[in-house]
């Protein structure tokens, strides 16, 4: 998943809001790369934070009209690129924050709610800016056998036993093969897309590549709806060979059940064995 | 048993954005805030204390309090004592589960595990037994015939 926000809530534990504010940063963090500023900690050293809130555009999340978070950043000089306030988020979906401190299932939906949003308007403003949502390059670690090296992005990525990646942002997908599939097929020869349009439901089949050995189907690591294709294996179907996790990417997806879907989807701990075990069986 | 509600105690707890510490010091003071006490236990906003909220430091200033720490870098306490006064007890919940579980990754609260629920309530019994040390004794200096001498700044002439 990409980088995001540094995300400075309030975390206030006297209202409910503040409660809320800390959920919304979470939740952010668990969907993104977002990286969390404590308030209390950046008061009292700066030098942990100040790279993060350098680095990446910071967003302020505060929740009531104190504004605390809001008064670190402006004392800390910060440059704010998003702001909300958990009560007029509140206000404006007409919805009420119960006085304790304790976050029922109204309070969740709306932390629910406003993180859907704030994904939302990230993913819209990349898109105006002309710029792909996805990382143009990742960080890999190798497992080496034999001569054979075999790349896999420790960070971001999930994975299926079809060896098929997903890089997910917001509610789009990136999906492609992994060097496991790139390394057993040998040099790739023909690329047949899916359709964009077309809707693909967890394991179903995302078009094919086949080299001289084999033809391989891909198999979707998550439910959605085709909304591009990487038209250029088209005509350069070499490219999955040369790196599967960037330039040779395959499908992007709109994703539609995320959340039903994460549950047979492989992290990078998960599925760094299971790619290890064929690579020991296959012998490629 | 102290039965007295003019007897206020506040809680500045770690609000943990940092640590899983802080997320077990967050959901423990709130637990406490959903119990019946014989005695008032006011939860003082610690990020509000730092901006500047005067109401915080004014009560940290008037009644006697405790910090709640995350891990041990202590920051409810240095808050306190930086701008309102000295503690009158500490409450650290890496003591209770380690250095190393106390600086590991936060968690939403809605992630908790039954283990960490163990946690939670660990902090809150021992929490729940500073909180009624300190009553007692605003209980026992608010009577006549006590031998504790100094003030514990709630009016009752207790030890802070």
């Amino acid at each position: 998943m990409s980088n995001e926000y540094a995300i400075l809530p309030c975390n206030g534990l006297d209202k409910c809001a503040g409660c809320i504010s800390r959920e919304v940063a979470l939740k952010m963090m668990e969907q993104t790369e977002s990286e969390i500023l404590c308030p209390v900690l950046y008061r009292v050293t700066d030098a942990r934070y100040n790279k993060i809130a350098e680095e990446k555009p910071l967003l302020v999340v505060d929740g009531c009209k104190t504004r605390c978070a809001s008064k670190i950043a402006a004392e800390k000089g910060l440059k704010v690129a998003k702001k909300i306030t958990v009560t007029e988020e509140a206000k404006n979906r007409n919805m009420e924050i119960v006085d304790g401190l304790r976050i029922g299932e109204n309070e969740l939906k709306l932390t629910d709610d406003i993180v859907t949003e704030l994904l939302k308007e990230k993913e819209k403003d990349e898109m105006l800016e002309g710029k792909s949502i996805f990382p143009e390059t990742y960080e890999y670690e190798f497992y080496q056998k034999d001569k054979f090296i075999f790349r896999l992005p420790s960070t971001g990525f999930y994975f299926n036993e079809n060896d098929v990646w997903v890089y997910i942002v917001g509610n789009k997908a990136r999906v492609g093969v992994t060097d496991y599939v790139q390394k057993s097929l040998s040099d790739i020869m023909f690329f047949t897309p899916p359709a964009v349009g077309s809707e693909v439901e967890q394991f179903g089949e995302l078009g094919c590549i086949e080299s001289g050995k084999a033809v391989f189907e891909i198999i979707s690591p998550v439910s959605g709806k085709v909304t591009s294709i990487n038209d250029k294996l088209v005509s350069f179907p070499e490219w999955i060979n040369e790196n599967p996790y960037e330039k040779g990417w395959i499908v992007e997806l709109e994703l539609t059940e995320l959340e039903e879907d994460q549950d047979l989807l492989l992290d990078y701990n998960a599925y760094l064995p299971i790619m290890k075990r064929k690579v020991d069986e296959f012998h490629v | 048993m102290v039965v007295e509600k003019n007897i206020k105690i506040g809680v500045v707890s770690c609000s943990g954005e940092d640590c899983l510490g802080g997320t077990i010091s967050r959901m423990a003071t709130r637990k406490m805030m959903d119990e019946n006490t014989a005695y008032t236990v006011a939860t003082l906003c610690l990020p509000l204390f730092l901006a500047g909220g005067e109401e915080e430091r004014g009560f940290a200033r008037k009644y006697p309090t405790i910090a709640l720490e995350g891990c041990s870098k202590y920051c409810a306490k240095r808050a306190t004592e930086k701008y309102s006064g000295k503690v009158s007890d500490v409450l650290n919940v890496a003591d209770f589960i380690g250095d190393e579980m106390a600086e590991s990754k936060l968690l939403s609260t809605r992630n908790l595990t039954d283990e960490h629920m163990q946690m939670i309530n660990q902090v809150l019994t021992e929490l729940r037994k500073k909180l009624d040390a300190i009553a007692k004794d605003c209980a026992v200096a608010n009577g006549s015939d006590h031998e504790l001498t100094g003030n514990c700044g709630c009016s009752c002439g207790g030890n802070k």
